[in-house]
């Protein structure tokens, strides 16, 4: 299989759309009702999926059997590269998106915690190792904070 | 003080370990190599509370190779194209309020599995959490594993009808 695929839970699957094709420059590739859609970024598939309550169709955002809900937020997040982290949160604060924190520079990279409007995180990162570059910028795919 | 000549073949900041994952990752960058899945896959980052209980969890319960270990708070895995980070939570992961990282959450990773009911159980056998027994959602089986720290693992089986995307780039 040559895709990673990620679930997250977000409250309002248009907003999240929104965010991820317009600031993070994912693609939408199927969008089949308002409870879920499946967005692609690279090998990454991100499956987005409105929480339902135990009246609502099972699946990915079904309630546990004790009837907790499944939320958004946490702290586990897939990342993004960028080729400059500096430039793209700029360029995304200029567009009213919201950080978890300011930029941190560490052993593999510098790197901050941008939220979705659900208040997912995801980490935007800037390699300074080698080791630590994953995606190799394509033609196709655009770059966020570009 | 004149430097040591030997100098040259040493690698700077590379803590050794007798690992043979970890050798076999020193000696990929010492050939000039590059890491196994190169300019492709996607990376996550999961928080655990224990790192040695995360790492056997992801690479003995779940078949994940031990990329990197160079510190006892941070390891990097792999499954295929999915690089898998794990972090103790740390002052350097500290929000600029204080606040700090922890496990758990619902956002989390899915792996595909041939027969979700077999890998349950044995998963199951072996004192595997599940938040979630198996559910069938739409062309999906699925389940929603837990690691040691909470943090979610969900497995899918896919069912009649299942859309899986063709990989793109001829690749």
């Amino acid at each position: 299989m040559t895709t990673v695929t990620v679930r997250y839970i977000v409250n309002d699957i248009d907003a999240a759309i929104d965010f991820y094709t317009t600031h993070l420059h994912f693609e939408l590739q199927m969008r089949p009702n308002d409870l879920f859609a499946m967005l692609g970024h690279g090998d990454l598939r991100l499956v987005l999926v409105k929480p339902v309550g135990p009246d609502g169709p099972a699946g990915g955002g079904a309630p546990m059997p004790d009837g907790t809900m499944q939320e958004p937020g946490g702290w586990n997040r897939f990342s993004v590269e960028v080729p400059d982290l500096a430039a793209a949160v700029e360029h995304l604060r200029s567009c009213g998106a919201r950080f978890r924190n300011e930029v941190v520079t560490g052993v593999g990279g510098k790197q901050i915690l941008i939220e979705d409007p659900s208040g997912n995180p995801v980490e935007l990162f800037e390699p300074i190792l080698p080791e630590a570059r994953l995606s190799q910028p394509t033609p196709s795919s655009g770059q966020p904070g570009q | 003080m004149t430097p040591d000549p030997l100098d040259a073949m040493r690698l700077p900041i590379m803590p050794v370990e007798p690992r043979p994952e970890f050798a076999a990752s020193l000696l990929r960058r010492l050939r000039g190599e590059p890491p196994p899945v190169s300019g492709r896959g996607a990376t996550v980052r999961y928080f655990v509370a224990d790192l040695d209980a995360a790492v056997a969890f992801y690479c003995r319960d779940l078949g994940f190779d031990e990329e990197l270990r160079p510190a006892p708070s941070f390891a990097m895995l792999y499954h295929g194209h999915l690089r898998l980070l794990l972090s103790v939570p740390g002052p350097a992961h500290a929000m600029p309020d204080g606040t700090l990282p922890d496990p758990g959450g619902w956002n989390r990773i899915v792996i595909q599995v041939p027969d979700l009911a077999a890998a349950v159980e044995e998963l199951r056998g072996r004192g595997a959490r599940f938040r979630h027994e198996i559910v069938t959602g739409v062309a999906v089986r699925q389940a929603l594993l837990e690691d040691p720290s909470g943090n979610l693992v969900e497995l899918f089986e896919p069912l009649v009808g299942y859309h899986e995307r063709a990989p793109q780039g001829g690749q």
